[in-house]
């Protein structure tokens, strides 16, 4: 081949290449946002039922209930808000299934405005399914505002912390909290938060009072908590979605956690193909470059 | 006394929730809960003043038609709208809970929930190994992200992915911690004994 003709068919090539590699780096997002809903959406439509392997830190969550006895008291805290929702509710209907298929009495309050709804919601639709009795096998204390001074006041007080429940009803009449007052009357604190909660009802109500304590939170923040458990400050956590899955998994009871299951794996296969593909498209790029630039 | 009164104040109170810690003396057990019952009545005041700085400042923008000024009349329009209901229906009772579920519900989760697609065009985006400090957390993100779904357990990748949740990731977040606590022990003894005084305002 000629001199002349080599360098051209070369600098096709190149200019190939360098056109791969800028659209491999610029795929347009609109493409990206439909191929994302359409691997949340078909394995929701079409499931592949991938098996589920149960984590330690989901397993001591399940252990933490599952030691108590029916008629022991726990206290849930809804604090979380509607943006979590679909993360949060399926560990907070599976915690309440399992309290109160093994007839463990719960104190609900929420630590968010926006939580009450979600509370007043969850607990109708679980205490329904097991025919439990408001006031008698739970009570909803609703919001408090201020969550470290009701963290920590409850250590003291619970009739005091909250002088009538979320219904307006004095505390002091209802049967359960004739019962209970204080964590040192309580057998476990759960807490379900899409927030940094569970470090503080850990900080203030573990720290100060002793209460034993267990956490379902958001994947994202579920990392952070990672220390307390190994540490044994928290005796259990859920993390994400996943943590939920696993939990109905070990209750028995398939929720939306199973559900979103093989949703989550395809999208977060997704998500790792869309990087691998952005990084060939930089390195061939930047490859490109660099060739131009020894010219 | 301007000055002094106030750092008097907060050290007397800040002794008190120290001390308390340590003894169970009936009279210091019943100050704590009253610092507590009032650290609830100032949150509570709080509140309300927010909501009324977020009233105004809408209203002002309404007001001079500034740009968006739409958005913030919708927003006055929910909140007094909110308010309303829930002082004539109670919260518990009418359009207020329907609100809340079948408008404000749906709103929060769809804004949360569209994060999944602008962290898929993000990462694509933005998460490149230009560095070898890049292409590491690249590599344990990639991990951790597959090793927290059931696909990636298919896979056996979760035992890596608890590895690095359990080593590289606890060690950090305790260093973080350990590190926040202390500045925290240090600022809370300069407010009690009054060397940092910022929180009395300019001049101070």
């Amino acid at each position: 081949m000629a001199p002349d003709r080599e360098t051209a068919a070369r600098n096709a090539g190149r200019s190939r290449s360098a056109r791969l590699a800028a659209r491999l780096a610029h795929v347009d997002r609109r493409l990206i946002f439909v191929v994302v809903g359409l691997a949340v959406a078909l394995p929701l439509i079409f499931p592949l039922n991938l098996p589920i392997q149960s984590s330690r830190e989901a397993r001591a969550y399940f252990d933490a209930l599952e030691g108590l006895e029916a008629g022991d008291e726990i206290i849930f805290s809804f604090d979380y808000e509607p943006d979590t929702m679909a993360e949060l509710d399926p560990m907070s209907m599976a915690t309440l299934r399992h309290a109160f298929r093994r007839g463990i009495q719960v104190v609900a309050l929420t630590n968010y405005a926006g939580g009450a709804g979600i509370a007043e919601r969850v607990l109708s639709e679980v205490a329904a399914e097991y025919d439990r009795t408001y006031g008698v096998d739970y009570v909803f204390l609703g919001y408090n505002p201020d969550y470290s001074a009701t963290m920590l006041r409850m250590g003291e007080s619970i009739q005091r912390t909250f002088p009538t429940d979320h219904y307006r009803t004095p505390t002091d009449e209802l049967p359960l909290l004739q019962e209970v007052d204080r964590y040192a009357e309580i057998e476990l604190l759960v807490t379900v938060t899409a927030s940094a909660l569970a470090e503080y009802w850990i900080i203030w109500a573990g720290g100060k009072y002793g209460q034993r304590i267990i956490a379902g939170n958001t994947a994202i923040q579920a990392v952070l908590i990672y220390p307390y458990f190994q540490a044994g400050q928290l005796d259990g956590f859920l993390g994400g979605l996943k943590g939920a899955a696993e939990y109905e998994r070990m209750i028995e009871v398939d929720g939306a956690g199973v559900r979103g299951m093989d949703a989550q794996s395809s999208a977060h296969v997704l998500i790792v193909l869309f990087i691998l593909l952005g990084n060939i498209g930089y390195f061939l790029q930047r490859r490109a470059e660099r060739a131009e630039g020894s010219q | 006394m301007k000055r002094t009164g106030p750092v008097i104040f907060g050290f007397i109170v800040g002794m008190l929730m120290l001390i308390q810690h340590f003894t169970p003396q009936p009279w210091i057990a019943d100050r704590y809960n009253n610092v507590l019952d009032w650290k609830q009545v100032v949150f509570g005041v709080t509140l309300i003043l927010g909501v009324i700085s977020l009233f105004f400042y809408h209203w002002k923008k309404v007001e001079q038609r500034q740009a968006g000024w739409p958005y913030s009349l919708l927003t006055l329009a929910g909140l007094v709208f909110m308010i309303l209901v829930a002082l004539i229906f109670t919260p518990e009772r009418g359009p207020y809970p329907w609100m809340f579920d079948h408008v404000q519900a749906p709103m929060q989760a769809t804004m949360f929930a569209l994060l999944a697609f602008y962290v898929a065009s993000a990462s694509y985006r933005a998460f490149r190994a230009r560095s070898f400090h890049a292409a590491l957390l690249l590599i344990a993100g990639v991990l951790v992200m597959l090793g927290r779904v059931p696909i990636g357990e298919l896979l056996g990748l979760h035992h890596l992915s608890s590895w690095i949740l359990d080593y590289p990731n606890m060690a950090a977040k305790r260093g973080v911690m350990i590190g926040v606590g202390l500045g925290m022990t240090a600022t809370a003894i300069k407010i009690i004994l009054g060397i940092e005084r910022t929180y009395l305002g300019k001049g101070a």
